[in-house]
Parts: C-alpha cells; sequence; structure tokens
C-alpha cells in the first residue's frame, strides 16, 4: 500500500512526505504532488499523474491519495482521467484531513492493511480530536 | 490475561513515532492487546486509539494481552518500547 500527498504547497508536500515516513517507517511508499510547475501555490494534475504513475510502478498494490484542500480534488480528477481503468482501480482518492489522515494511513499501510482498511484509517481521522486529555482552553 | 504495568519516561510521552512503533509490534500478535492509561483505554493495533490516550511523561500505563500468543505480545511490545518506558518490576500477572 502506498500513499500520495497532493497540496497546494511544495513544502508542505514534501514536508509531511518526510513526517509521514519518520513514523511509520520506509517500507510504506509516499510520493509528494505540491505546488504548480512554476513553483507557485496549486495544485497540477500532471504532477498528480507522474506520482501516481511513479507509486503504482513501484507497488503492486492500492494507492491512497490525500488532498489538503477541497479545490485539490478537481486536478486529481483530471490526473485520473489520464489513467487506464487497470490503475485506476487500484487508487482511493480520501476525503480525510490531510496530516492525521496520511500519518494514520501509513501506519495501517505499514501493518500489511489492504486498500479498503487504510482508507478506513484515513476517515478515522476527521473524528480524531487535536487535544486528547481535553483542552486546556476550551 | 497478562499484563504488565509501565512508567512512560519520554518527556513528549507516547507520542506519535512511539505510538506507531507500538502499532506495528502489536500487529503482529493475533491477542488481544489493549494499554489503559487510568480510566481511558485504548486498542494497541489502533493508532487513532492509542493517540487519544493522553499518555504523557510519568503515566503508569498498562499492557495487557488475551490470546494464544499473549506472554509472547507482552514480551515482545515491553521490548519495543523499552526507549519510552520502564517497566514497574513485579507486576506481571497472569
Amino acid at each position: 500500500m502506498s500513499l500520495v500527498l497532493v497540496s497546494h504547497s511544495k513544502s508542505l508536500a514534501e514536508g509531511l512526505r518526510d513526517m509521514v515516513v519518520q513514523v511509520a517507517g520506509d517500507n510504506v511508499h509516499v510520493a509528494a504532488a505540491g505546488g504548480t510547475a512554476d513553483g507557485r501555490l496549486g495544485t497540477n494534475a500532471e504532477a498528480i499523474v507522474a506520482a501516481l504513475r511513479a507509486i503504482l510502478a513501484e507497488s503492486g498494490d492500492g494507492v491512497l491519495v490525500l488532498l489538503d484542500l477541497g479545490s485539490a480534488w478537481l486536478s486529481v480528477e483530471v490526473a485520473l482521467e489520464e489513467l487506464s481503468d487497470t490503475e485506476r482501480a487500484r487508487i482511493h482518492v480520501s476525503e480525510a484531513p490531510l496530516v492525521e489522515g496520511a500519518v494514520l494511513a501509513a501506519v495501517q499501510a505499514s501493518v500489511g492493511g489492504t486498500l479498503s482498511e487504510v482508507a478506513a484509517a484515513a476517515a478515522g481521522a476527521a473524528s480524531m480530536s487535536k487535544a486528547p486529555g481535553g483542552s486546556t482552553n476550551a | 490475561m497478562p499484563e504488565i504495568r509501565m512508567t512512560v519516561i519520554d518527556e513528549s510521552g507516547l507520542h506519535a513515532r512511539p505510538a506507531a512503533r507500538f502499532v506495528q509490534a502489536a500487529s503482529r500478535f493475533s491477542s488481544r492487546i489493549v494499554i489503559r492509561n487510568g480510566e481511558r483505554e485504548a486498542d494497541a493495533k489502533s493508532l487513532i486509539s492509542l493517540l487519544g490516550l493522553a499518555v504523557r511523561l510519568s503515566s503508569v500505563i498498562t499492557v495487557a494481552a488475551e490470546g494464544t500468543d499473549a506472554d509472547a505480545a507482552l514480551a515482545s511490545l515491553t521490548d519495543e518500547l523499552s526507549p519510552y518506558v520502564t517497566p514497574i518490576n513485579g507486576t506481571v500477572s497472569q
């Protein structure tokens, strides 16, 4: 199981990739696709296609795609149209919050989770508290 | 149900990286494994569950396992967590 992290910011996507690999271990393949082709803030369907193809070639199983903001969804849709049905069948696009979703998904992937198990782990991030012990200034 | 108690010695508590190591180690065993911190209890094979335990420096946690490989699981988890916790001697019970 692999992850593709899509962000409007190249540094955000790459920084999160580094963090996810440190937490989950480097046996989980993680690709980052952030920023526009000319280095501005935005998403880039071509970069997403390249990241998806690279990661699909590296590992024989599924790929979970996580996004930072909803507007990235449009670029992901364009990217998916570039792929074959066989490639698309191995990809799931998650609506989970990016950081928590990526960490939870990567750890689930590292213990041998299937695409649906990894997608479910990421989805759990939507209800994850930032202050599990109770916020001190709520 | 064998269990072991330990004191957390990592200043950051059970943060993302050790929690992930713990989930990875626990997932290698078929036993049901739980971690308790006070009144909270988490499934050791679920990162989201573990991160919700709010384990801090000096927290005393209990790891309990139930199943055919429970003893091996506890030994492995104690080893995996050794950089972050100190087992409390004499608390292993059956």
